[in-house]
């Protein structure tokens, strides 16, 4: 921990140039996301197994609070993109390096005006949800912390299990025994690779998907009477009973040429963004904590997160409705029903 | 002209810890390296300052500092380029363990160098010369070329202690050790390509830079460091010389 404040303080003291500052952003902004993208898998897995629950998860994400902290993460997802864009350029083509300090203020140039119109239509939303629907403004904390709470608890849990086990391996020697000299890894030499191809593979998909899920359509879209859901294969007629759970559902179950087009698309996201976003957080782990007791204990919370995350959503995304589900659906909206059943959602 | 010159000191016999010490030098020309002001504040104000130097030019890299936020060496710094009343603030090098004032420990430094074998290895019997006798190992012109820039290292650890990945973990290698390797990597008389590029693909070896490139303009002799890590990583890579 010692390493990790030391660092703070001489990055902010010693004057280097932008690429110091590059990097202190990449970091940040990677973090953040992954925090983010936690809260988000596990929330969303819940319009397939907690229907209820996913309902008050998003309106939670109504609140001012999250409102805020989704144009925080739009911006971060937005700045981590291009920078890695301009690492793993810079990475392969190392011989370039002159034009790297201006490639940074490009990237900085790129993130803002792509913000400005994402940050207009994201306005937009808010501006007409709180037009049309709210008529006292409200922090919405009661609910803020309702949402989080069970995160907190689990980072909790998760940590304080993961430091049981991290004491009992202590007493493994192998495990302990001093790092000698330097020798070679091979799944390190993989990684590498792995954060900028997938970095890249990533960016497409993402941009996509916080066009289509947060920008174009955000989450007051989604629930709002008369919206008609772009990327889905709702019907118009379906609108004035849109729910957070069915939109899930429908979105789903959208195909395109004969296969679940955004089943695939958020599977191959969630794997990519998981992997890279959790290595991601390993590096950050292996540079700033150097007890041995800590540092093995974060990084099994760290990977248990990532297999946990990882599970919960392929599961959301893979299984079918449960019949209880079905049946819930049934009675809150018959039109979804009726449709559900016809060759409109290629049933 | 008056400078300000503020010191972080330390002495481990009679301080805590560190504290910043300000001296004022008049009579103080342009021209007047760094190094040349330190040695006053050394012998005409106080004797205990202490302080690395040999060469006072720029070769041998005793005198790398934090000069003004920035790693430089005290040697290579003139007054001119702080106006006209310089306050110019030295620390010693971060990362490496304090002695005393701007003195570091070297020795992990040169740990890191040691642990890439910075030494040439052919096993192959020298070529005999006309007179019958062995003579050097020839190299192309091109060849020769391809690592020049890194010949240019003087370990003075201004690279090395520029960078964060190396402040918040002293197991990295560093940049200093990478260019020393870059050296003898892409030198085509060179037999142990395997084993260097084997100990720079470690966790603490090429991968925990993350191109930051604090190293670069902090080298006092112009080395393209960060491109020389990149050249490593590539080569890692690809397992061979030519990636």
């Amino acid at each position: 921990m010692t390493s990790l404040v030391l660092t703070i303080t001489e990055t902010l003291r010693y004057r280097g140039k932008l690429g110091q500052w590059a990097w202190v952003l990449h970091r940040v902004s990677g973090f953040g996301t992954v925090v983010f993208l936690i809260m988000h898998v596990i929330d969303t897995s819940w319009a397939t197994f907690y229907p209820e629950l996913y309902a008050k998860a998003v309106a939670a994400y109504k609140t001012p609070l999250f409102t805020v902290g989704e144009f925080v993460l739009v911006a971060l997802v937005i700045y981590h993109a291009l920078n890695g864009f301009r690492i793993a350029l810079f990475d392969y083509r190392p011989q370039w390096w002159r034009r790297q300090e201006d490639a940074a203020k490009l990237v900085l140039l790129g993130t803002l005006v792509l913000l400005v119109p994402t940050f207009f239509i994201m306005a937009g939303h808010v501006v007409n949800y709180y037009n049309e629907r709210v008529s006292v403004f409200d922090l919405g904390l009661e609910s803020v912390v309702e949402a989080t709470a069970p995160f907190a608890v689990g980072t909790v849990v998760v940590l304080g299990l993961a430091l049981i086990v991290s004491a009992g391996a202590s007493v493994i020697p192998s495990l302990n025994a001093p790092k000698k000299r330097l020798k070679g890894s091979k799944m390190e030499t993989f990684m590498w690779s792995f954060m900028r191809i997938s970095g890249i593979l990533i960016i497409p998909l993402v941009f996509g998907h916080l066009a289509m899920m947060h920008v174009i359509q955000g989450v007051f879209d989604i629930t709002r009477v008369g919206h008609v859901p772009i990327f889905t294969n709702l019907g118009p007629n379906m609108a004035d009973t849109l729910t957070a759970v069915n939109f899930v559902r429908l979105r789903w179950d959208t195909m395109l040429a004969g296969v679940y087009i955004w089943r695939i698309y958020d599977i191959l996201l969630l794997f990519l963004v998981t992997l890279h976003g959790f290595n991601g957080v390993r590096y950050i782990i292996n540079d700033y904590i150097h007890g041995r007791l800590l540092n093995r204990a974060l990084r099994l919370a760290s990977a248990g997160t990532m297999i946990g995350v990882i599970v919960v959503g392929a599961l959301a995304i893979l299984q079918s409705v449960p019949a209880t589900t079905a049946e819930m659906l049934s009675q809150t909206s018959q039109v979804i029903e009726v449709n559900a059943d016809s060759d409109v959602l290629g049933r | 002209m008056e400078a300000t010159i503020r010191i972080r000191r330390f002495n481990p016999e009679k301080d805590k810890k560190p504290y910043w010490a300000t001296y004022t030098l008049k009579d103080c020309e342009p021209t007047n390296r760094l190094l040349e002001l330190l040695h006053r504040i050394k012998w005409e104000i106080d004797g205990t300052l202490t302080l690395r130097r040999s060469c006072a030019q720029g070769i041998c890299g005793s005198d790398a500092m934090r000069i003004n936020g920035r790693n430089r060496l005290a040697c290579k710094v003139l007054l001119q380029e702080f106006g006209e009343n310089p306050k110019i603030q030295v620390e010693p090098i971060l990362g490496l363990p304090v002695i005393k004032d701007l003195v570091v420990d070297m020795e992990p430094f040169f740990a890191h160098y040691r642990a890439v074998m910075p030494y040439l290895v052919n096993e192959t019997p020298p070529p005999i010369g006309p007179d019958g006798k062995p003579r050097e190992r020839l190299q192309s012109i091109e060849a020769r070329e391809r690592f020049d820039d890194t010949t240019k290292c003087i370990l003075c650890a201004a690279c090395t202690t520029s960078c964060p990945s190396f402040w918040a973990n002293g197991d990295y290698v560093g940049p200093a050790a990478i260019v020393q390797a870059h050296r003898f990597i892409f030198d085509d008389r060179d037999q142990l390509l395997q084993e260097r590029l084997d100990v720079l693909a470690d966790p603490d070896g090429v991968w925990r830079c993350r191109t930051i490139y604090n190293c670069t303009p902090a080298c006092p002799r112009g080395i393209e460091v960060t491109r020389a890590i990149g050249e490593v990583k590539r080569a890692i890579q690809a397992g061979k010389r030519d990636y």
